[in-house]
């Protein structure tokens, strides 16, 4: 499985995941550390995420800026290693 | 004459059950797989529910057209029935071979460009409803169907070469739309065969439908 999208999915899980571990809140800065993708890449996925409703921004009262999943991009989480046996399942 | 057992109270029920059952699977697929595709927007998946909407549709039109087509010459009415052979039929032709065209999709997109397939695979679509509906025939799109699938499976073995064996999923696939074609071939006014071998085959259509949603449900809870 070494489609662009293949890679497309994990991508995402690689992203939530670094989320969810770092319990649930984690600045833009290390998150894009911790991805290992280009800026331009990280960008890309970062706003799809967020538009997508995956993670969502808080800012606390000091103005800072922290990232948290929502209860889809926990359900993706989930989700994750099905839809992968599916996928393969039937060759999609 | 071997149209009349269609009429039968008998086989017009098994028809009935036939197709409300196959057309529930189709849907049943199609729901199933609705979360696991609005998480991931993965072309894949996106293809192979799509295709089991339109096969779906496709099985319930069956239905209705063949009713229209021997009801013809079955029953001596004026109403004028012949007229209603190009209202099915554009919507028949459309959905399955759209339905056979995104199953093959659902395995080979990753080699093309979506936007290229899909415009492809409606192309075609719309060209063959429109050809059936000037010659008001289904057999032109059995015919058409049945080249296409043996198309697919030239351009799947070129495809997976060096893979030895064949996977369960393209078998699958395969009976899919070959189980199609000969549910649409049998619903010629000649019947080309008996009462009993179309139930056979309605039954094993079931069977591939049932196999395919218990491996979908395996996954997708």
């Amino acid at each position: 499985m070494n489609s662009k999208k293949r890679d497309r999915l994990e991508v995402i899980f690689d992203i939530l995941k670094i989320i969810m571990d770092r319990q649930n809140s984690i600045k833009p800065t290390p998150l894009l550390r911790y991805s290992n993708l280009s800026s331009s890449s990280f960008a890309e996925y970062y706003n799809e995420l967020l538009s997508k409703g995956f993670i969502k921004e808080i800012t606390d009262k000091k103005g800072r800026k922290y990232i948290t999943l929502t209860d889809k991009g926990f359900k993706y989480l989930e989700k994750y290693r099905l839809i992968l046996g599916f996928i393969d399942e039937f060759e999609l | 004459m071997a149209f009349q057992h269609f009429f039968g109270p008998m086989f017009l029920g098994t028809e009935i059950v036939f197709t409300v059952a196959a057309v529930v699977f189709c849907f049943l697929i199609y729901f199933k797989t609705k979360e696991s595709y609005e998480l991931t927007k993965y072309e894949g998946i996106r293809y192979f529910r799509d295709a089991f909407l339109f096969f779906g549709l496709s099985y319930a039109i069956r239905f209705f057209f063949s009713l229209v087509l021997l009801s013809i010459i079955a029953f001596d009415f004026i109403v004028p029935r012949i007229m209603f052979i190009p209202l099915f039929i554009l919507p028949l032709g459309y959905f399955s071979t759209i339905g056979i065209f995104y199953l093959i999709f659902s395995s080979v997109w990753k080699s093309f460009k979506s936007r290229s397939l899909l415009v492809l695979g409606h192309s075609a679509a719309i060209l063959l409803s429109i050809i059936s509906f000037i010659t008001r025939s289904h057999m032109i799109l059995l015919y058409f169907q049945s080249a296409l699938l043996v198309l697919a499976m030239i351009f799947s073995s070129t495809m997976h070469k060096s893979e030895k064996r064949v996977s369960h999923a393209k078998v699958l696939y395969f009976l899919v739309a070959l189980l199609w074609l000969i549910n649409l071939w049998v619903i010629d006014r000649r019947r080309p065969f008996s009462a009993e071998i179309e139930i056979f085959f309605e039954l094993v259509s079931l069977a591939v439908f049932i196999a395919i949603y218990y491996k979908v449900s395996k996954w997708v809870k």
